[in-house]
């Protein structure tokens, strides 16, 4: 029995260093500078950093398949950038506090386009 | 009573013990009669037994099935490298998923705002998730359900989209894309 317990326990402490290990900054400088962070659910960053915030040019992809190139302010997407979504669809255009506002095109995958203004992620008619 | 008695006592041996007979086998029924009344639901019962035994019998098989899907990334659409689902599968995967994670919840809300405001003012929380299959359209939809007070206001905000792509862990599988647009 105790020899059960302190394999488990044993266990448990490899994953969390394992984990540990995998997750946080893993290339370069992820303060000032040009670095690659891994987040705990597998998002990374690769991009610049100021202040150990995503400020700059940078790519952002999220494990269910989302991808942002373009530019970061405070680490939100802010600027002009480019979202590629799982299916395929994307919007090129510009960005305010990780949204689409301003001008933009979004493409579905079928190669449908609107082209205009966008507030808050919505098509501005 | 007297003759009721007499008489029973010039019946032969045989009929007397078919008689004990008849009269504890009507006991027993009389007996399982009364305790059906008063503990037992009947057909209802029954059917609720038949029901659970399908449901059981069903989630098996699902349970089965994701068991013998690829780990991973699963999708209902051409054009990536991820494991496609047939028609077949993508209906099996729609009906046995529950989860939708955080990501996917967050890749919805980029069509939504509204339901991001909720969603980060109230520190992520989901009301409710949905995932659905739709008979007539064919179709697996997700969603969830957000509400609290955005700026002095109550407000209840319900995602949904076609749900195009899913995680297999091994385990479970997960809503991974909502295509809200």
């Amino acid at each position: 029995m105790k020899k059960l317990i302190f394999f488990i326990l044993f266990s448990s402490l490899i994953t969390s260093i394992a984990l540990a290990r995998s997750t946080g900054c893993k290339e370069g400088n992820c303060e000032n500078g040009y670095g690659k962070w891994i987040y705990t659910d597998k998002t990374t960053y690769e991009g610049e950093w100021v202040a150990t915030k995503k400020h700059g040019q940078g790519t952002e992809t999220w494990p269910n398949g989302y991808i942002y190139k373009g530019e970061f302010k405070e680490s939100q997407w802010n600027g002009i950038g480019i979202l590629f979504f799982p299916d395929g669809s994307t919007y090129e255009g510009e960005w305010a506090n990780g949204f689409m506002n301003g001008k933009g095109t979004f493409t579905w995958s079928d190669g449908k386009q609107k082209t205009g203004i966008w507030k808050n992620g919505s098509f501005q008619e | 009573m007297e003759v009721s008695k007499n008489s029973f006592k010039t019946l032969s041996e045989p009929v007397k013990q078919f008689g004990g007979l008849i009269s504890i086998i009507i006991l027993i029924f009389l007996t399982f009669f009364i305790l059906n009344n008063i503990f037992g639901e009947g057909d209802e019962l029954v059917a609720k037994m038949k029901i659970e035994e399908e449901r059981i019998a069903q989630e098996r098989k699902l349970n089965k099935l994701i068991s013998s899907l690829p780990s991973g990334v699963l999708v209902s659409f051409d054009g990536t490298d991820n494991f496609k689902l047939s028609d077949e599968l993508y209906e099996a995967v729609c009906k046995a998923t529950k989860l939708i994670p955080q990501r996917a919840i967050m890749g919805a809300n980029f069509l939504n705002f509204r339901a991001h405001e909720i969603y980060t003012i109230n520190g992520n929380k989901i009301d409710e998730t949905f995932v659905k299959w739709d008979d007539e359209k064919n179709k697996c939809f997700a969603g969830f359900v957000v509400s609290g007070n955005n700026v002095g206001v109550d407000e209840t905000v319900k995602v949904s989209g076609e749900a195009l792509s899913f995680l297999s862990t091994g385990i479970d599988t997960r809503v991974y894309f909502i295509k809200n647009f």
